[in-house]
């Protein structure tokens, strides 16, 4: 069957479009900026800041490398975003895109 | 188709939706990258561990998050705070503090004047405590001060007599005075009351030989006067001078101004002294006043004495009336019972004709 290849194919494509669209309007920098501004108003930068510090201290100060960290960070990162944030991303992704569509 | 369409729909609702959290995911990676960046720079230039303090102060200074507690972990009482007052030194509730700037230092409206009083009265207590410590004597000197400031205050009458009485004091509060009493008090330890007397400087007047009867009567009227037997120089200090006994005063004006003269002494005052004379007297007493207006003690004698004259209750004013009305008739009975009421009931004649040129 052709159809799960078609699918696929018309997923990447859709998601090529929308990532295009998010960098071409500039909504895409708007909407990590505001992320960045929740994240750190809830506290999620100096929870991961002190998890990253205990990385540290176990690789040792010398040791350590920016793949290390992306690598103990990132899935922490993830789980630590609250669903606030996260619920407030989507919606304002999807307003985004509703808008882009009317056009 | 129509079946399909639906079906399709949902799975490209779910594909968007993963697809927005896919794309949600990459702007967190992405700000969880940036602040691995971060962190990574701040470790190889070593600020990472800066901020950070040793894990026991760490725990002391934790907020504590619980009901009914402050960031401190300290219940929320209500704080009686306290402050020191710059003046005195005391410890005072918060809510007192202006009332007791007030009354102490004299900071707020209408309260200058007993501040500066009670400023005066504790120098001039000091004062006498150091010289108490030194001899034992001055006592009954310094005791009767701050009672006459006390009766011109509040009992005295106004008018040109309290002038007078003002200047008078500011004369006895002069800092030439302080001198005096420190001779005096290295003498004391020598001799006695004679001795002492020799010690006296006379470095104002001149020798009373030389002055007419005039003269010396406006002395005699302002000083004490007593000869000193060694010196042959007369007491300069005020007529409650507390080395020279009334006698001695006495004898010493009927030496001086012969017998007559003193025994009707009060009258010749009141008559004889005409405007002229009183205008050179005011003068000079003017001029005491301006030169010693610097030292604080004085600024303060001369607003007691006008508060004294404003407060004065109206019963008293009438009083003042009668016996200045009385004493313009020259009646030898009211000047002698003013001067009682002053307090210096123990003086000699001359001191209560001092007040009554007028």
């Amino acid at each position: 069957m052709a159809d799960p290849q078609d699918r696929k194919l018309k997923d990447a494509q859709m998601r090529a479009t929308i990532n295009q669209k998010l960098v071409e309007t500039g909504e895409r920098e708007r909407l990590k900026e505001l992320l960045r501004t929740r994240l750190i108003e809830c506290g999620w930068r100096d929870q991961l800041k002190a998890h990253c510090k205990e990385v540290v201290k176990e690789k040792g100060l010398e040791h350590i490398t920016v793949d290390d960290l992306v690598q103990e960070i990132t899935p922490k990162g993830r789980a630590l975003v609250p669903d606030d944030v996260k619920k407030e991303l989507l919606q304002r992704i999807r307003t985004f895109l509703a808008e882009q569509s009317n056009i | 188709m129509d079946n399909k369409t639906p079906h399709c729909q949902q799975n490209g609702d779910t594909g968007l939706q993963g697809m927005l959290t896919d794309v949600m995911n990459e702007l967190i990676d992405e700000v969880t990258l940036g602040l691995c960046f971060d962190i990574h720079r701040a470790s190889k230039i070593g600020t990472l561990f800066l901020g950070d303090t040793d894990p026991k102060s760490q725990r002391e200074y934790e907020i504590v998050e619980k009901l009914g507690v402050d960031v401190f972990g300290q219940v929320a009482t209500k704080k009686q705070f306290e402050c020191v007052c710059p003046n005195c030194q005391r410890n005072l509730a918060a809510s007192r503090f202006a009332p007791h700037l007030e009354k102490c230092m004299g900071m707020g409206r209408n309260s200058s004047r007993i501040a500066s009083r009670r400023q005066a009265r504790i120098a001039k207590e000091s004062e006498t405590s150091s010289r108490v410590a030194t001899t034992g004597k001055g006592d009954s000197d310094d005791h009767d001060s701050p009672d006459d400031d006390n009766d011109v205050d509040w009992s005295y009458n106004v008018d040109k007599k309290v002038k007078k009485l003002k200047k008078e004091k500011i004369l006895t509060h002069s800092p030439r005075r302080n001198k005096h009493n420190k001779f005096r008090n290295g003498n004391h330890l020598a001799g006695d009351n004679s001795s002492d007397r020799s010690g006296t400087p006379e470095p104002t007047i001149p020798s009373y030989e030389l002055m007419t009867v005039e003269e010396r009567k406006q002395l005699l009227l302002q000083t004490c006067g007593v000869i000193s037997e060694h010196t042959k120089k007369m007491c300069t200090r005020s007529h409650r001078c507390p080395q020279h006994t009334d006698e001695q005063r006495r004898q010493v004006r009927v030496f001086l101004l012969g017998h007559a003269n003193v025994e009707d002494d009060v009258h010749i005052d009141i008559d004889s002294l005409d405007d002229v004379d009183n205008q050179s007297l005011r003068e000079s007493l003017q001029w005491e006043v301006n030169s010693s207006a610097s030292s604080p003690t004085d600024s303060t004698s001369t607003n007691n004495s006008t508060s004294g004259a404003k407060k004065r209750p109206p019963s008293k004013s009438n009083s003042s009336k009668n016996s200045n009305s009385k004493k313009k008739k020259g009646s030898k009975h009211t000047t002698s019972s003013v001067t009682n009421s002053h307090g210096g009931s123990g003086n000699s004649i001359s001191s209560s004709s001092m007040y009554d040129f007028e």
